[in-house]
């Protein structure tokens, strides 16, 4: 069960990849939106398919990480 | 600290809520349950909402739907490209339900989007348009071509998005609401007083909206990439 534990953490570290990402992509969208405001529409919801995506990764690691400590 | 694995088990397990006692028993899960329940409140409001329209002097409560009607409308026309049209509806329906099942941990039931079968069969409803729509609209022969587009190099890698779109789609929403879920309830056990109810707003309101919106808009864009003409 120790294992388990411990692979489950290891799984949950994905969320680091996730958060770095949309940081990333936050950031260049607010420099895209402030040099072209009038296209902040489109930037968003590039920027919201995006974030979904990049945030799959970390939900993957959280499911695992459920997984591997109930049924495993 | 067993207090708290408890709490977490029961946040994880998916209850029969009752039996049909038929062939030997049909278990009825919760998400069923509230899934009827939503449909019921849904349908009892549009029925309401709608059974009063008028061409000339149409009231507010008219107005504010033409404007949400014509917001999906719009959406599906952006993202979908010429054949929006038959998307639209089953698009705002799917939002509706799945907008709902998220936040309805607010009124204290469980969200049936936390079990996934729900959100399985959605993943597949949505296999179901994206890959329909590409054969419907593109022919049999078109719609084989349209895998080995933009290079036929690419080919394996998007016959493997087939299987990969719907379960990501499914994951996404399973693990965001499934989260948020047990977040709640350890907060709940920790905190019962205060906490909760600010928590609640950004888990189970903005969390299940984006969580929708981020649905339905992958569902559109993955069907408009199959059938959209290029111009």
């Amino acid at each position: 069960m120790e294992l388990g534990i411990i692979a489950a953490g290891l799984a949950v570290l994905t969320g680091i990849g996730a958060g770095i990402g949309i940081g990333i992509a936050t950031g260049k969208a607010s420099e895209a939106i402030a040099r072209q405001p009038e296209a902040s529409g489109k930037i968003n919801s590039t920027l919201l398919i995006g974030c979904a995506l990049a945030e799959g990764t970390a939900i993957f690691g959280f499911v695992t990480a459920l997984i591997i400590i109930f049924m495993g | 600290m067993g207090g708290l694995k408890e709490v977490l088990l029961e946040a994880m397990a998916n209850e029969t809520a009752f039996t049909i006692p038929i062939f030997g028993g049909i278990g009825i899960s919760q998400s069923v349950v509230v899934s009827w329940l939503i449909m019921a409140v849904l349908m009892a409001v549009t029925l309401l909402l709608t059974h009063k329209l008028k061409v000339r002097d149409p009231g507010k409560v008219q107005i504010a739907l033409e404007c949400a009607v014509n917001f999906l409308n719009n959406f599906a026309h952006n993202n979908i490209g010429k054949h929006w049209r038959p998307f639209a509806p089953y698009l705002g329906t799917v939002a509706l339900y799945i907008g709902f099942s998220n936040i309805i941990a607010i009124f204290g039931l469980t969200p049936p989007t936390k079990d996934v079968s729900v959100t399985a069969a959605l993943a597949a409803m949505s296999l179901c348009v994206i890959y329909g729509a590409q054969f419907r609209y593109r022919g049999l022969v078109g719609g084989m071509k349209e895998f080995a587009s933009p290079v036929w190099i690419l080919a394996p890698i998007n016959l493997m998005e087939v299987a990969v779109r719907p379960l990501a789609l499914c994951m996404r929403l399973f693990g965001n609401i499934l989260g948020a879920f047990i977040i709640m309830e350890l907060i709940k056990y920790l905190m019962p007083v205060g906490v909760p109810a600010v928590a609640s707003i950004y888990f189970d309101l903005f969390d299940g909206l984006i969580q929708m919106a981020v649905f339905v808009f992958l569902t559109a864009i993955f069907t408009g990439e199959g059938i959209k003409e290029e111009e």
